[in-house]
């Protein structure tokens, strides 16, 4: 592709230049600078209201920016006729609705309109239902069709356009997962023939797990952007969404989970005694429940240490497979002595952590809050939990996990 | 072989309602107060007038003009119909919401009201009427290069609202030939001849224009941003459509007055048969609204003879129940 009118870049299939637009009084962009590059696989993301479908609109020139400049193929936007932008782009929208009887190949073939007359070297609308493996609805209605073929249908009708630009807003948002991923799967391969790709999503998940790059959108501010990896992070999340977000890795993926942002009327310190994943569960609800949450001791690697890794939370931790040492216990004593409750989770207790049970018993003595889950002799595999629990009268002994957060809640 | 069997179809469809449409014209020009046996008919169409011969007479100074004009003015209002419920997105639509035929009513009662000879000052009047209304509604419409659709209708429905009030002043203060003004304005043929045929002939070159936007039309259906997307000017096709059914309904209603529901219900029993396809849609209302227009006039000649009702009304008798049932379809 000759691209002589760029010569800064001659690669930006998109260039917008300090853009702003508004409806009416209402500020949707502020001063809004990018590029995308031929072949680019290139995510949205940003709360609702932060002015992705107003970007795409003007990537697109349906709406132009008021201030500032808006590139395709080096030329601003407006100076298209509206039949070559639809040879050179194609958006599938966040919505789409046609009650007309028409069927599936009459639906696709309106997106060769901007084409009629010229040569054409894409698939024909056979081909291109096969392609998405939608060929069995090529003769249905459309209106009759779910949700999810519908977007297929629209999928295939901007890709009918053979445009050289695929925009899509919020392509996923009435999909299955089985959809979503089919949908995503065929964006990515899309891309690898050469499609340059920019699409608006709002699972931060799914932008994880397909899209080499982001931009991220705040407030009508594009807030940060670069590879997706580095872009979101909890810290931009936070800043974005007002939400905790966690990154963890789990089965070779890595994918992100969020809370609420703490109500700051819990001032509460709960230490949980536990591992072997008994205690993952309950710190995480405690953490969205707005506590301040410490952990101990549990062994490095074990689900438990990791959760509270990836929470952020003070962990008393030990090496793998290693019993408590001192130097772990005191660790541990230190966050038991700061927290106003302490937790014994379900985990079992053999000669590695019974001495989590000596911390318990130190905690009861000091006057602080201790609760445990129920059944405590049919874990332990040490013979000595009894021992070490006795005499010991302001335990308070609870049915399951459940029960302990209903508790927790009603407590003043 | 599935869209083989549905071209067969189409043409199957396009050779009955063109059969319809001979058969409707032929049987208009045969039944009458004074019938002519369809034999005579075809002499007449061949051999043209023959002097001395009084049917022969009948047959071209009154009822040749008055079938061309049911023929003409059936064309125009389905079309129109068509179009504008495409344009609109809304079902509902019929010709006559842009307020082009209020402003050609308004017109027309002003003839009435000055005691001015009908014609040419009736139709004349008329089409200045609509076409004033036309541009005014169309200017309201738009801003900054873009037509409103949703202003356009409330525009237009809002200005017929207006006329009627005036029409009303008009024909209270007129206090004479009220009679006259009523049956104009419930729609009738009566009494048409050859100057209203010339007027109307007018409305066959716009007849022809939408055909050139059917694509644009079937994906307009989607919406005009999606229409957009897809590489139609939308602001030229609304332009370029909303002219041509706004001058055609002008050009109807000048000769024949407001006749109810053609419009409305034609482009749907259309869509029934052959599907929304608009190359199909088009074509099909042309013929359907011809033939319809041209059957309702004959009831209306013959139901009650030797005396007529305005065929306004016979229109809305059927017209109603039809649209009625399709309305319950729909929810349904």
């Amino acid at each position: 592709m000759s691209n002589s009118n760029a010569p800064d870049s001659p690669a930006a299939v998109i260039e917008v230049r300090n853009g702003s637009f508004s409806y009416g009084e209402t500020p949707a962009l502020r001063n809004v600078s990018f590029q995308v590059a031929r072949g680019d696989f290139v995510g949205i993301v940003g709360p609702n209201g932060s002015g992705k479908s107003t970007l795409l609109k003007i990537v697109d020139g349906i709406l132009t920016p008021q201030e500032g400049e808006s590139l395709l193929l080096g030329k601003p936007v407006r100076s298209y006729g509206r039949k070559y932008l639809a040879r050179e782009v194609a958006l599938v929208p966040q919505s789409f609705t046609l009650d007309f009887d028409f069927a599936v190949h009459e639906v696709v073939d309106m997106g060769r309109y901007a084409r009629k007359g010229l040569e054409t070297h894409g698939l024909s609308t056979d081909e291109l239902l096969e392609k998405l493996e939608i060929d069995a609805l090529k003769d249905r209605r459309f209106p009759e069709l779910s949700g999810g073929e519908k977007q297929m249908v629209v999928l295939a009708q901007a890709l009918a356009q053979e445009p050289s630009l695929l925009l899509l807003d919020e392509p996923a948002a009435h999909l299955d997962v089985s959809y979503q991923l089919r949908l995503f799967d065929w964006l990515k391969k899309l891309n690898n023939e050469g499609l340059t790709i920019v699409c608006v999503l709002h699972d931060l998940n799914l932008a994880l797990l397909y899209f080499e790059s982001m931009l991220v959108f705040s407030e009508g501010k594009l807030f940060a952007s670069g590879p997706t990896e580095e872009v979101l992070t909890p810290e931009t999340i936070e800043a974005v969404y007002g939400v905790h977000a966690y990154l963890h890795r789990h089965a070779g993926r890595t994918f992100l989970t969020f809370s609420p942002r703490s109500r700051p009327t819990r001032k509460e310190k709960v230490h949980l005694l536990c591992g072997g994943g008994t205690g993952a569960h309950l710190m995480r609800e405690l953490v969205d429940l707005g506590y301040s949450v410490s952990v101990g001791v549990v062994n490095a690697m074990d689900t438990d240490e990791v959760t509270a890794r990836e929470l952020g939370l003070p962990i008393a931790a030990e090496a793998p497979f290693t019993p408590i040492t001192d130097e772990a216990y005191r660790e541990n004593m230190s966050l038991v002595e700061k927290a106003d409750l302490v937790l014994l989770t379900d985990v079992p207790l053999g000669a590695g952590n019974i001495r989590n049970l000596d911390s318990l018993r130190e905690a009861a003595v000091m006057g602080k809050d201790v609760w445990v889950l129920d059944g405590v002799a049919e874990r332990d595999f040490t013979g000595l939990a009894t021992g070490i629990l006795e005499g010991l009268v302001d335990v308070r002994y609870l049915r399951d996990t459940q029960t302990m957060l209903v508790d927790l809640g009603e407590r003043v | 072989m599935k869209s083989q069997k549905s071209n067969k179809n189409t043409i199957l469809i396009g050779a009955a309602v063109i059969a319809l449409f001979i058969f409707a014209a032929l049987l208009s020009l045969a039944l009458g107060p004074a019938n002519i046996s369809v034999g005579k008919v075809f002499k007449y169409l061949f051999q043209g007038r023959i002097s001395g011969d009084a049917s022969s007479t009948i047959f071209w100074q009154i009822r040749m003009p008055r079938v061309l004009l049911a023929l003409l003015v059936g064309a125009a209002l389905a079309l129109a119909g068509t179009i504008l419920q495409g344009l609109f997105l809304n079902p509902l639509t019929d010709p006559y919401v842009t307020g082009v035929s209020s402003g050609a009513a308004f017109g027309a009662t002003l003839t009435f009201f000055f005691n001015m000879p009908a014609i040419p000052w009736l139709s004349l009047l008329a089409i200045v009427g609509g076409f004033t209304t036309l541009i005014f509604v169309y200017s309201i419409a738009r801003t900054r290069g873009v037509l409103n659709v949703y202003r356009l209708l409330l525009g237009g429905v809002t200005m017929s609202y207006l006329f009627f009030a005036l029409v009303s002043i008009l024909m209270i203060k007129s206090g004479r030939d009220l009679h006259a003004v009523v049956y104009w304005l419930l729609g009738s043929f009566s009494g048409r001849g050859w100057t209203e045929v010339k007027i109307a002939l007018m409305i066959i070159p716009f007849l022809i224009v939408p055909f050139f936007f059917a694509d644009e039309l079937n994906i307009l259906l989607q919406g005009e941003e999606r229409a957009l997307e897809l590489g139609v000017e939308v602001e030229r096709v609304k332009r370029v459509l909303f002219f041509v059914s706004a001058t055609v309904t002008a050009l109807a209603v000048s000769v024949s007055g407001i006749i109810g529901f053609v419009g409305l219900v034609i482009p749907h029993i259309c869509r029934l048969i052959i599907g929304p396809d608009h190359r199909k849609v088009l074509f099909l209302s042309i013929f359907m609204g011809a033939s319809l227009m041209t059957l309702s006039d004959l009831l209306a000649r013959v139901a009650f003879a030797p005396s007529e009702i305005p065929v306004g009304v016979v229109t809305i008798f059927f017209g109603a129940p039809v649209f009625l049932y399709l309305l319950r379809r729909k929810t349904a």
